[in-house]
């Protein structure tokens, strides 16, 4: 039996503070500034949770040994297979790759945060019944994340250039093309996390693969490390549907004006439909903005739906182990 | 099933529960987690809901604080819709949990309190202070830089409460709050939750627990509940009267010539018996009796009085014996809390103690629930308690 310090009934915690108290204003919000409170209190609490400063050897083995060494297996297989790559075709695997650690963190971020919220840290009740933008909360979480995985492909891109030869001109770089596709990808990313995290909050722990699953899958027809050309048609018309295909491709046009291209090409459905070799800048950007703000949508409404399923189930509260 | 429910009335009620049902769609069969339940609670109270595990207690708080649906019916808090006005509730009310580990490991006590404020709305300076004030009510400001992992079950609960004092609740939703705490843990939690609610007149409490002592500790009034049925409702002393149909006297005499038998002839005794000790040695080694008595009235027990003095008897002690909430619960139940269900009870039980407590609640992550290593932990807490509270 513990030796408990007393509860003191005098303490000025127990009495209402200035604003506290029987006041019927207080059952009403403020709007915008509670939602951004909201955000910003989850990026701050998602910081603190996702990059362990404390554990900095898990961390660099996570955000960034990971991801870097995901990119030298891609290199290398490359340098072998094709009896020496030219510098070209190292610049597209190492901007795939590097991009994809940044996809992987996105897409995991905001489903993770549901199951460690709910079965591990089983604070996740306790945020959905105080009156913050649970919406707001979750995508703040999954920022934290997406900055984590920037470090990762942020270093995987610098020691591509410096140690691998990939041909890089910072005074080259399109910087318009560059802001608009990497804020409009993030956007994608968030969505389709989005969308996952609305079906871990209905499915169980060991659902935690599921993120990675599915980004698996978006990184074989997003034209990650090789061209959708050598895809059957079926699959590049869905990587075409894909925001992720063309936020990938504008952010490579954008770091090596004139290099390879994804997404057209001889053989490729992209090429077989429009006549043309490949996207130019403003086709990138119109069709990530499309097929971008159809992801926002669908994920959006897959998460209302799931979040009213899971007050009907009694989901946000359940701890099903593993 | 029944509340205190005014047709007209100028301040809402703090819970206005009518015909709620809560239907669980699980196989092989539905289950009924709450059958039909009304109740009314006015603002102020100390209400609490009391019933073993599985009864609905849980589903019924999981609904009032916008954590779940109900099939039918509707339940207001302070008049605001459960189901359609959950910002406004969760504005003005608050929930803790006991029997779970809950909590972000990594952060101090200071920085957890301290986010959770600004989901609360607070801004961020009286967020801060409003932390330091809650910590040192609960008695945690040894530990406010300590990390929340490392934290005794007792402290963490305790920090649970200052998180959900935060917003200065007007009604406070306690799911059995001292599950799983030591006795003085557990006593230290009762205490606050009084200190709290005396020192702001108007303050609400819904307690559920299965523990008698507690329920009858802190509630103004109490429900008992049992499958998903409110079966009785009012304070302590009139549920207790509910099963006190005799009066019931325990004496203790200097010597009783001709036994039980001899109060039994006097008029207005219902029964009379030797207390179990006389009974099982005969008396031979004492030297006084003791003998439980029941009338038909307090009044009867002047007769019986002056009888005695007939008898040659002398009166040591008189004790009158209340009935327990227990007694009322194996009354209107006809099983105590530790008994087992019927057969065609365990499903309901079943689907409501996953609905109440969280289907994987005490395990530990990363272990299976029969890993013989995993200890359940609530079990043993609930016997801790309970053997606290004896």
């Amino acid at each position: 039996m513990t030796t408990e310090p007393a509860i003191r009934p005098d303490a000025a915690g127990l009495a209402s503070p200035e604003w506290g108290g029987f006041d019927m204003a207080r059952t009403r919000g403020r709007g915008w500034p509670d939602v951004r409170r909201s955000f910003t209190t989850a990026v701050r609490l998602g910081w603190q949770m996702e990059a362990n400063w404390t554990d900095p050897v898990l961390f660099f083995i996570y955000s960034v040994a990971k991801p870097l060494a995901s990119a030298l297996i891609l290199v290398v297989m490359l340098d072998v297979i094709s009896g020496g790559a030219k510098p070209e075709y190292r610049a597209f695997v190492v901007v795939g790759s590097a991009l994809w650690s940044f996809v992987l963190s996105g897409v995991s971020g905001l489903a993770w945060m549901i199951l460690d919220d709910r079965e591990r840290y089983r604070m996740l009740k306790y945020i959905y019944v105080s009156p913050s933008d649970f919406l707001a909360v979750v995508f703040g979480r999954g920022v934290a994340r997406i900055g984590v995985g920037a470090m990762g492909a942020a270093i995987t891109l610098a020691i591509g250039v410096v140690f691998l030869n990939v041909p890089f001109d910072v005074s080259r770089i399109d910087w318009p093309i560059l802001v608009t596709v990497m804020t409009l990808g993030v956007g994608s990313i968030l969505a389709i996390a989005l969308l996952l995290a609305a079906i871990c909050m209905q499915t169980r722990q060991e659902s935690w693969s599921y993120p990675e699953a599915a980004a698996g899958a978006l990184f074989l027809v997003s034209g990650v490390v090789f061209p959708l050309s050598v895809l059957p048609l079926p699959v590049q018309a869905l990587g075409l549907l894909t925001p992720l295909t063309w936020w990938v491709e504008g952010v490579r046009l954008a770091l090596f004006p004139g290099g390879l291209t994804a997404i057209g090409g001889p053989g490729s459905l992209f090429t077989e439909l429009t006549g043309t070799a490949g996207p130019g800048a403003a086709m990138i950007v119109l069709v990530l903005l499309a097929t971008g703000a159809m992801a926002t949508l669908g994920a959006l409404a897959v998460f209302r739906a799931s979040d009213r399923r899971a007050k009907d189930r009694g989901l946000l509260d359940q701890t099903t182990g593993s | 099933m029944s509340g205190i429910v005014e047709p007209t009335r100028t301040q809402p009620l703090a819970i206005d529960v009518r015909g709620i049902r809560r239907v669980y769609n699980v196989k092989p069969k539905p289950v009924v987690a709450l059958d039909g339940v009304d109740l009314a609670v006015e603002p102020g109270e100390f209400f609490g809901l009391l019933g073993p595990n599985g009864a609905g207690k849980t589903t019924l708080i999981k609904i009032l604080t916008t954590l779940l649906l109900p099939s039918e019916g509707t339940a207001r808090i302070f008049g605001f819709d459960v189901s359609r006005q959950t910002k406004q509730i969760r504005r003005i009310m608050n929930m803790v949990a006991g029997g779970e580990q809950s909590g972000y490991g990594i952060l101090t006590v200071r920085e957890q309190l301290w986010m959770f404020s600004q989901f609360y709305g607070l801004p961020s300076r009286d967020g801060w202070n409003r932390v330091d004030e809650l910590v040192e009510a609960v008695g945690l400001e040894e530990q406010t830089a300590q990390r929340v992992s490392t934290l005794s079950t007792g402290q963490r609960q305790r920090m649970n409460f200052a998180r959900g004092l935060l917003n200065d609740p007007w009604i406070f939703f306690l799911d059995e709050p001292t599950l799983g705490l030591d006795v003085s843990a557990a006593r230290a939690v009762r205490e606050l939750i009084l200190a709290w609610k005396a020192a702001v007149p108007g303050r609400t409490v819904l307690l559920t627990t299965h523990y008698m002592a507690e329920a009858d500790e802190l509630c103004d009034r109490i429900a008992i509940v049992d499958h998903g049925r409110i079966l009785a409702l009012g304070t302590p002393d009139e549920l207790k009267k509910r099963v006190q149909r005799e009066s019931v006297f325990r004496l203790e005499l200097d010597r009783l010539d001709g036994g039980a038998a001899a109060l039994r002839r006097l008029p207005g005794v219902v029964s009379a018996a030797l207390a179990a000790g006389d009974q099982a040695d005969g008396g031979a080694e004492r030297r006084t009796v003791e003998v439980n008595l029941a009338l038909v009235d307090d009044g009867a027990l002047g007769g019986v009085v002056g009888a005695l003095g007939g008898l040659g008897s002398s009166i040591l002690a008189l004790r009158k014996s209340e009935p327990s909430l227990e007694d009322v619960f194996v009354e209107l139940v006809g099983r105590g809390f530790g008994d087992e269900s019927t057969d065609d009870d365990h499903t309901a039980d079943a689907a409501n103690g996953a609905a109440d407590k969280g289907a994987g609640n005490g395990s530990v992550p990363g272990l299976r629930a029969d890993d013989p290593n995993v200890t359940d932990t609530t079990d043993d807490a609930r016997e801790r308690e309970a053997e606290a509270i004896r």
